[in-house]
């Protein structure tokens, strides 16, 4: 699929191809649901979670539904209370499923079927070392995330470290924070940091809620639903002295959006993904808050596509006095994926 | 003394043959080669040919007595050395902090030095009131003695462990690696029943065992496996655990009945920390399933496994036992370090301890150290040259392999504590 993603991006004139996301559906990777098949029916005799596991692999793998091994474990291991089939062991493998576990089993395995991602069949995944809930239609953060806190943490770290006894209150905004997982892993990670969330959609502000209470983080933490590009003044209303800005915004280009796997073209909600005809939309009215919220050198971190970075540079340089580029990092795949910013005085 | 209760349960099979060896060699003037060099591979010959002394054999020998006074000696002289320069005179400022450490670190020892004598003492009164007239007296003197003997004992024992040095990497975390040997099938099985045993070892003192790597087959066998241990002492104890380990029994596989012999290895890889082992991040390369395609939010993957390669080495380790990528790529790295900190220490230790009996973390990594016979229901250990019985017991990683790690511990001591004394071992 990734190799096919990249030839039509090159080979595609722009605007060739429609860009409501929602014409996907119909496109090339529908295939499995115009020819419905029904799901395997449960076995009369009893199963092992071995042999479960391996009957749900190869349906998968007959349907075309990706990930068919990865998918057919996390099912398995979350049934038997376990992270990952690694951690399970292999005695509880190779006992026999109880009948209401292997209903329950095909209720998940049916969810999968119909390309429902992983994370949401199970309900929840693993970000950095927090477990947070995962619920449709709310963006499923992906692993480079993970780096981009990395990023945040040392530099909050080393704020904090200022070696004076009176540390400063660092005050952390995040926009579009989805399940909560940017947010909640600093709050987690800096324990006197205090953090405002916000994001245009009413589920995703229900389920950094839910996450925060279940993490027992809720106290530092405010959250809105905002959606900064048909209001883009209540930014302003947040505050002058936000020490880091933090974002994963909406950033594929929306003529690619049609050319995304089912999974997240059918659950992911689109809001959190399309980031408009060049992918900056949400980033540039961001940017152009930033001075006006950050407090003196305080920092604006972007998770961002690969081709980003130098546009976001000029467009900076252009458009928005007072904020200056440092840097783009790479992510451990070595693609250009975050960029780094400054308000100067 | 835990490891004397040890010995009574220990089977005495290979003793006489060991009492016979140290017989043959008396005066413990066995050439100084008789260590790893000429030793053959897998030979069962028991390491420690000679027994081990009680602590009492210990202090009695004047070598010991000789060296404490020394060490005593050596107390009170930095003791008055850096008293009298503290009133203004004599030594630079950086020769009397190395002092005052020095000092602070063997308060213990001498604290422990004079109770022993008063101890001793007390002892010795109450011996001399055994010839008493007076039947009450020469009852509670018994007693008193009893008690005396257990005191002192404890005393010998402590002031011994304070006596032989540290490793320098006695005090890391560890990561335990397991690979099954010879044997197919049936060593994977075992392999994986090791590292059930020492995640019960963990679980039973207290240590955190922590799961790095799992490469099982479908049937349940363990191809290789890592963990991080870490707790008090860990390494100091899982250090004597490395080596090959043999098992001999019928596999579930077997239709015959036959008895087959497999092997797997355990090695020990101490944890560097971050400032004694440096790695460039360009010396890395990462393997993961996004490298592919344009990553990010186009494309939703589960599969978090990640892969990294020292690129100068060739050195490779994997995890994909967590959800979080980040968290497997942590513990990849873990695993890595500790893989490469094993290869440098390696380099060093076989300069160091060429003539030693004892080896150990990697260095024994290819001495046959254990043979687990099912059949018999015995496990040897031969570097001791003794057995234990009840296999299934032993395996929970609880007390039985407790205490014969125990009985490693104080073997390894002694050797230690006689080379120090300068003694021909």
């Amino acid at each position: 699929d990734c190799v096919a993603f990249k030839c039509i991006r090159h080979y595609f004139p722009r605007n060739s191809i429609l860009s409501c996301p929602l014409q996907g559906i119909c496109g090339t990777h529908s295939a499995p649901l115009s020819t419905y098949q029904a799901p395997p029916p449960i076995p009369g005799s009893s199963m092992t979670a071995f042999q479960a596991m391996n009957l749900w692999r190869r349906c998968f793998e007959e349907r075309g539904v990706g990930e068919p091994d990865q998918s057919s474990q996390y099912i398995v291991a979350h049934l038997l209370g376990a992270k990952t089939i690694e951690s399970l062991g292999h005695e509880k493998l190779n006992k026999p499923l109880s009948c209401a576990k292997m209903e329950q089993l095909w209720e998940l395995s049916v969810k999968r079927l119909s390309r429902m991602p992983v994370q949401y069949v199970i309900e929840e995944w693993d970000f950095r070392d927090l477990t947070l809930k995962m619920r449709p239609p709310v963006f499923i953060p992906r692993p480079e995330t993970e780096e981009l806190v990395e990023l945040v943490l040392a530099d909050l770290q080393g704020k904090e470290d200022t070696g004076m006894h009176v540390v400063p209150q660092l005050t952390c905004l995040e926009v579009g924070c989805g399940s909560g997982a940017i947010t909640l892993s600093l709050l987690k990670d800096l324990p006197r940091l205090r953090a405002i969330a916000l994001d245009q959609s009413r589920h995703a502000v229900d389920l950094t809620r839910e996450n925060a209470l279940r993490l027992g983080l809720e106290d530092r933490l405010l959250i809105h639903q905002v959606d900064v590009l048909k209001e883009p003044e209540v930014l302003l209303s947040l505050g002058d002295s936000i020490s880091t800005l933090v974002s994963n915004p909406p950033y594929l280009f929306s003529e690619d959006m049609t050319f995304l796997e089912p999974e997240l073209l059918r659950f992911e909600d689109h809001a959190a993904l399309d980031g408009g005809e060049d992918g900056l939309d949400v980033i540039k009215q961001i940017l152009t808050a930033a001075p006006k919220m950050l407090s003196i050198h305080g920092h604006v971190y972007l998770e961002v596509d690969p081709r980003h970075p130098p546009l976001i540079q000029q467009w900076v340089k252009d458009h928005v006095p007072g904020l200056s580029y440092l840097e783009t990092r790479h992510d451990i795949t070595n693609r250009p994926r975050f960029c780094i910013l400054r308000r100067e005085r | 003394m835990a490891f004397r209760a040890a010995f009574s349960l220990l089977s005495t099979l290979r003793r006489p043959v060991a009492v016979l060896r140290s017989l043959k060699q008396p005066g413990r003037t066995r050439p100084a080669h008789y260590g790893m060099q000429l030793r053959p591979l897998h030979g069962t010959a028991p390491r420690w040919s000679a027994r081990l002394l009680t602590a009492e054999e210990m202090f009695g020998r004047r070598s010991m007595q000789d060296y404490l006074k020394k060490l005593e000696r050596e107390y009170e002289e930095s003791l008055q050395k850096a008293n009298s320069s503290e009133s203004g005179e004599g030594l630079e400022e950086e020769q009397l902090r190395a002092m005052r450490t020095r000092i602070h670190r063997m308060a213990p020892l001498v604290q422990s030095l004079r109770e022993l004598e008063t101890n001793e003492a007390e002892l010795r009164e109450a011996e001399a009131l055994l010839t008493d007239d007076d039947p009450e007296m020469r009852e509670l003197a018994a007693l008193d003695i009893q008690h005396g003997r257990q005191h002192v004992q404890a005393l010998q024992h402590m002031i011994m462990e304070l006596i032989v040095p540290d490793e320098e990497v006695d005090l890391c975390d560890l990561v335990l690696e397991v690979t099954a040997g010879v044997g197919g099938q049936e060593a994977m099985l075992f392999t994986a029943e090791v590292f059930e045993m020492y995640h019960g070892l963990s679980r039973h003192l207290g240590w955190s065992f922590e799961v790095l790597e799992y490469m099982s087959n479908d049937l349940g066998g363990l191809r290789r496996g890592c963990a991080g241990i870490s707790g008090p002492c860990s390494y100091k104890r899982m250090k004597f655990e490395a080596g090959v380990h043999r098992v001999q029994r019928v596999p579930r596989t077997e239709k015959q009945g036959r008895t087959h012999t497999s092997t797997m290895t355990v090695a020990i890889l101490p944890h560097p920390t971050q400032i004694t082992l440096t790695i460039h991040p360009k010396d890395l390369r990462i393997e993961t399933t996004r490298a592919s395609g344009a990553g990010g939010q186009s494309v939703n993957t589960t599969d978090s496994a990640v892969r990294i390669v020292h690129l100068p080495t060739g050195t490779v380790a994997e995890c994909q036992q967590e959800r979080s990528q980040l968290k497997n790529r942590e513990m990849a790295m873990k695993v890595l370090r500790a893989r490469l900190y094993a290869c440098r220490l390696e380099e060093e230790t076989s300069r160091r301890y060429l003539a030693r009996k004892i080896q150990i973390g990697t260095k024994g990594r290819s001495e046959k150290i254990r043979t687990y016979n099912f059949p018999q229901d015995r496990i040897t250990d031969h570097r001791l040259g003794r057995s234990v019985h009840h296999v299934e017991d032993f395996m929970l990683g609880e007390r039985l392999l407790e205490e014969m790690n125990s009985a490693l511990q104080e073997f390894s001591n002694q050797e230690s504590l006689l080379e120090l004394l300068g003694e021909n071992v």
